[in-house]
């Protein structure tokens, strides 16, 4: 059944493809068969496990990142100790912090030689994870930061004169912050699924036979599709890395807006 | 049953904001603080609902100094203390909502996950409190409206149901209707009325020396860092015992 749905979306996607004004393209790329340029069926299953392996990495990285980043929003946001300015300076650069130099720390941080070697996780899915982890923390704690800390301070007084211990509070402000931290979580995400060269370092954009991806993600696909000459894969990989973004998108939006029920 | 102030001194870095403040309130009584903007009138009400520990001196409930106690100990004493601030500070969420926070943070973390799934779902009913505390101040028919949609007296009305809400003891009230019109000025003044006849002990920090006439059963004049006058409204407002206290009331003494 996963496999048929699937298959029906790139076909969708790909009918749209062909809908678009990409004839002139044909001039260009000669050998490519028609407008769907995909070959299936081969192509799907290739393609299906690229977005699998692509949001399994994405999405437990940010989930595991949103996790942690907020309770530092609300202890650098709302608490004082020694070393508070040092923590908003590393989150702050973190932001900006190169990704292959990501990539090259956790490749040798899991490599034989590094204290976490004997998990054996070069070129898997965890190394990967925690790569994306590393690049997604910064953003989505810079962000959620800024937004408990617009949260107004009489609304925070609110949650506590009302009766409200401590984690009641800190629970109030994140709810009231909702829509920045859904912003933060949707940046972090953004870096996360549209990375390259952190996730080609230790995951190594690994196919196996059978054409089923075991590290390859939609960015190292695209990368390497496009160097071997595949434009119609790569483009479909593009289209779906950015359906895939927009569809996040909404869903995080749509879930930040919860809160005003009732 | 009385929440007061022993012998308080408060002050932060740039010195105290008063010295020596005493004062009760007890049940079903009003007592209002008065004085002009800037004197410390919030700043006596925060330690009144145990939000930081006074410089010196004790803040009691029940003969109790709360800050001898523990923390849980000290959350079961702010939990009979209703606040509401000068603002409304309404929280992103419906009348409902906010009016029923109070309660929310009472009941156990399983009742609460419960309670936001049925909520979710569309399935949990109101609480009688909610509903009741909105009607004391006449704002029952908007419960499923949105905090944004409120006038700022509507918005205040609710932040008074909100404190009402889950039944206190006390309830403290800084400047409630300084920026609202006579009609909700009215309503909350009534409600005051109402909270004190239901038993409730309220201190009131006002400015407006006409409210505190209106509604207080004592008033406590606070002036040049400490409480220069206190005693029965009537006596305050008609024969002050303080040069100072009789100046400001005749307003005569600008600050």
């Amino acid at each position: 059944m996963k496999g048929v749905g699937s298959h029906a979306v790139l076909v969708v996607l790909a009918d749209a493809l062909g809908a678009l004004p990409l004839r002139p393209l044909l001039t260009v790329f000669p050998d490519v068969a028609g407008p769907l340029f995909v070959d299936f069926p081969f192509e799907t299953q290739y393609v299906t496990s690229i977005v699998y392996v692509s949001l399994y990495v994405s999405v437990l990285a940010v989930t595991i990142s949103t996790l942690v980043s907020i309770p530092i929003a609300l202890v650098v946001g709302f608490s004082d100790f020694p070393g508070k300015r040092l923590v908003t300076a590393v989150i702050n650069t973190g932001m900006g912090f190169p990704s292959v130099v990501v990539g090259l720390l956790v490749l040798f941080a899991v490599s034989n030689q590094g204290p976490l070697g004997e998990l054996n996780l070069v070129f898997t899915k965890e190394a990967m994870i925690m790569s994306q982890f590393v690049l997604a923390t910064p953003p989505i704690t810079g962000i959620s930061l800024a937004a408990v800390t617009s949260v107004r301070a009489d609304v925070r007084d609110a949650a506590f004169a009302l009766g409200g211990t401590r984690t009641d509070v800190a629970l109030t402000v994140v709810k009231e912050a909702r829509y920045g931290i859904a912003t933060a979580v949707l940046a972090g995400f953004g870096r996360a699924i549209s990375e390259v060269g952190s996730v080609l370092i230790v995951g190594g954009n690994i196919a196996g036979a059978g054409g089923v991806s075991k590290t390859r993600t939609l960015t190292t696909a695209i990368q390497l599709e496009a160097r071997q000459g595949r434009y119609g894969t790569a483009m479909v990989l593009g289209a779906l890395l950015v359906a895939l973004v927009l569809v996040v998108n909404a869903v995080v939006v749509r879930l930040g807006d919860g809160g005003t029920l009732r | 049953m009385t929440l007061g102030t022993r012998a308080v001194t408060h002050g932060y870095d740039d010195g105290a904001v008063f010295e020596d403040v005493s004062l009760t309130a007890g049940s079903g009584e009003v007592v209002a603080i008065i004085g002009p903007s800037g004197v410390g009138k919030t700043t006596l009400l925060r330690l009144l609902a145990l939000f930081e520990p006074p410089t010196e001196g004790e803040v009691t409930v029940d003969g109790t100094d709360a800050w001898t106690l523990g923390e849980d100990d000290r959350l079961a004493l702010r939990r009979r203390i209703g606040v509401v601030f000068q603002e409304a500070s309404l929280f992103d969420g419906s009348v409902a909502r906010n009016v029923e926070y109070g309660l929310r943070v009472r009941r156990s973390w399983r009742e609460r996950v419960r309670d936001e799934l049925r909520t979710l779902a569309n399935r949990s009913a109101l609480p009688d409190a909610v509903t009741d505390a909105l009607d004391v101040v006449g704002m029952a028919d908007d419960v499923h409206k949105h905090a944004d949609d409120l006038s700022g007296g509507e918005a205040q009305r609710v932040a008074f149901a909100r404190a009402l809400a889950y039944d206190p003891d006390y309830l403290l009230l800084d400047e409630p209707t300084s920026d609202l019109d006579p009609r909700n000025t009215a309503v909350i003044e009534d409600a005051v009325t109402a909270a004190a006849d239901r038993g409730i002990g309220v201190v009131v920090a006002t400015h407006d020396m006409h409210q505190a006439q209106r509604v207080a059963d004592r008033v406590a004049v606070l002036l040049d860092d400490s409480v220069i006058e206190m005693g029965p409204a009537d006596r305050v407002f008609e024969a002050p015992h303080d040069e100072r206290a009789k100046k400001f009331i005749e307003g005569e003494l600008v600050y």
